[in-house]
């Protein structure tokens, strides 16, 4: 935004002025309380929690200083779940990414209703995900499931069988449902960016006799780079930490083959009540989430603003 | 020349609507069959091969999820906090949409920048603290801990979405107001606040929808039966050792409905200021 968009008032009045400024403060005042109370207050206290081996069954805790975090990285599970959210992140966002900038072409073609289109897609975008869980727990059921009984008709799964039940496919198929909830962001963001493309370029192009592969690989990509690392960054932060979906639909199971450190957040506070320990996983977390947060803010362009 | 043109217009044609039956069927598969499901009587639901259609409609599964006297309250408890959470967010985030986009300050970039890194920061790196400070304060007996929480994940979206739907405005409007001697409230309320009041309601039923939707906070922060959000009761209902399906498909599909009509209202506006400002490449 430029500064042109604000009131100036005229620059004689310098009490004036002042009051302004006072007041356009006041105005935020609200969030600016709401923010330090409620978040960056309890993201301080978890940084506390991590130093400590408080618990939920007692009612001391003491300073233990990085024990939390020793006995973190000495448990041999803890590289297998840290995989499984490496896996289970960098699969969901490649998925949504590709896909969102695939039907982004598709529906920024004009064709008749177009729009009607443009909403229906965007649909998941909203639908709870334990509406997404409760389907897909149905459809996937090993007796009466109707995607199980595909498979199984198909030879793919044994009989009363289900893929959610297999510790390979599990993950798939979790990711596969976290795609199906989350393309329409980056689908929405990328039809945005491809109608900002001039068009110029595009005449320029087939004036040249670029052919159609030709011209999406060396002029649409290009001009998408920035909006596409944005969303990566963005999505990478809301994967990495997403707990609804996996709890859900398999647990973290089966076997602890779905397990990432959302779930392992969990069931350290409330399945262990270890507090302590837990909200040092929740550190290691954040920590490189944080990471992501100001690579994300300097990048959106907002810093310059 | 002229048909060989035609020819590949067709085949494009072709393929376009091949993709798009092929999307809204992957897309509209689980929601349908989901309803379907629900409306199908108990003899038809567990059949084998599974039919598509039900041969006798019932609505059997949705008078039985009524008769739990629980489920109500999981309506009523899901439209209170949703409601409140709307309100709280539309009302402090065209307060700070407002301060953000028609002042001048030192520290306005760092609340921007505030913003829009708590827009980041996730439920679960917020559950301990949240579960700790609600319980410290006694709030478990009440809804006020879920709507706080609530509000950490929805105010920094509305606010986002209202800056985007407030920078839109043209200055002259209010500088002309200025000249005139109203002062900063007057034309928030009577300038601003009306030509904006699409973007700020559309803002305000996302907040609701996200709140309708959110499970972690609301499964970890209130521990009562009678208190529960539809989600957080559902949830359980799946995780439950004898899962009754067709009462599931059922409160499935009452809690998705209400979610999709609403969006259905608002996503003009919702792309409208997505698209504005989101993510600037």
């Amino acid at each position: 935004m430029t500064s042109g968009t604000l009131i100036k008032p005229p620059r004689l009045f310098t009490s004036y002025e002042r009051r302004h400024r006072l007041i356009g403060l006041a105005f935020a005042i609200p969030v600016i309380v709401f923010l330090l109370a409620f978040v960056l207050y309890p993201v301080l206290y978890n940084v506390w929690l991590s130093f400590t081996n408080a618990s939920l069954i007692k009612k001391t805790s003491s300073f233990v200083g990085i024990d939390n975090y020793i006995k973190i990285f000495s448990n041999k599970l803890f590289l297998k779940y840290f995989w499984n959210t490496i896996r289970w992140t960098f699969f969901s966002v490649l998925g949504q990414l590709v896909l969102g900038l695939a039907i982004a072409l598709l529906i920024a073609r004009p064709m008749k209703g177009g729009t009607a289109l443009r909403s229906f897609l965007l649909i998941p975008y909203v639908v709870p995900a334990v509406t997404l869980a409760l389907v897909s727990k149905w459809i996937m059921n090993s007796d009466y499931g109707i995607v199980s009984y595909w498979l199984q008709q198909a030879g793919l799964v044994e009989a009363r069988q289900s893929l959610l039940a297999m510790q390979g496919p599990a993950m798939w198929v979790v990711v596969i449902l976290n795609v199906w909830r989350s393309y329409p962001f980056p689908m929405l963001i990328y039809w945005a960016a491809l109608k900002s493309i001039d068009k110029q370029i595009y005449e320029a192009a087939t004036v040249d006799g670029a052919g159609k592969w030709k011209t999406f690989l060396h002029i649409t990509l290009p001009q998408l780079k920035n909006t596409t690392i944005v969303l990566a960054v963005l999505r990478i932060i809301w994967t990495a930490t997403y707990y609804d979906l996996i709890f859900m639909v398999t647990g973290g199971g089966p076997s602890g083959s779905t397990t990432h450190l959302p779930i392992l957040i969990y069931q350290a506070s409330f399945g262990s009540y270890q507090i302590g320990y837990a909200a040092a996983i929740a550190m290691i977390l954040g920590v490189l989430m944080f990471a992501c947060i100001i690579f994300y803010v300097v990048k959106s362009g907002l810093t310059e603003d | 020349m002229e048909k060989g043109m035609k020819a590949t217009k067709i085949k494009t044609g072709i393929l376009v609507t091949i993709l798009v039956v092929f999307l809204v069927v992957i897309v509209g598969f689980p929601l349908a069959w989901m309803a379907l499901s629900s409306l199908k009587p108990g003899t038809e639901l567990f059949t084998i091969p599974p039919k598509i259609l039900p041969q006798h409609w019932s609505l059997e599964w949705y008078m039985q999820a009524f008769s739990n006297p629980n489920v109500i309250r999981y309506f009523l408890n899901s439209l209170l906090i949703a409601s409140v959470v709307m309100v709280v967010d539309m009302l402090i985030g065209t307060l700070t949409a407002y301060s953000l986009t028609r002042f001048c300050y030192k520290g306005r970039k760092l609340i921007l920048i505030s913003v829009l890194a708590a827009y980041c920061v996730p439920p679960i790196m917020l559950m301990l603290p949240l579960y700790k400070i609600v319980n410290a304060f006694g709030m478990p007996e009440s809804h006020i801990g879920v709507i706080i929480a609530h509000l950490t994940v929805t105010l920094p979206f509305s606010v986002w979405l209202l800056v985007s739907f407030f920078k839109k405005l043209p200055k002259e409007i209010n500088e002309a107001a200025v000249m005139d001697g109203a002062n900063e409230m007057q034309v928030f309320l009577k300038v601003e606040l009306p030509l904006c009041v699409s973007g700020v309601l559309s803002t305000g039923i996302m907040a609701f929808i996200m709140s309708w939707n959110e499970f972690l906070l609301s499964s970890v922060l209130i521990s009562k039966e009678s208190m529960k959000t539809l989600t957080v009761g559902l949830a359980n209902y799946i995780s439950s050792t004898h899962i009754d399906w067709g009462i599931i498909m059922a409160l499935g599909t009452i809690t998705t409905i209400p979610v999709i009509v609403l969006f259905a209202l608002v996503q003009k506006y919702f792309v409208e200021g997505m698209t504005a400002g989101a993510v600037k490449g």
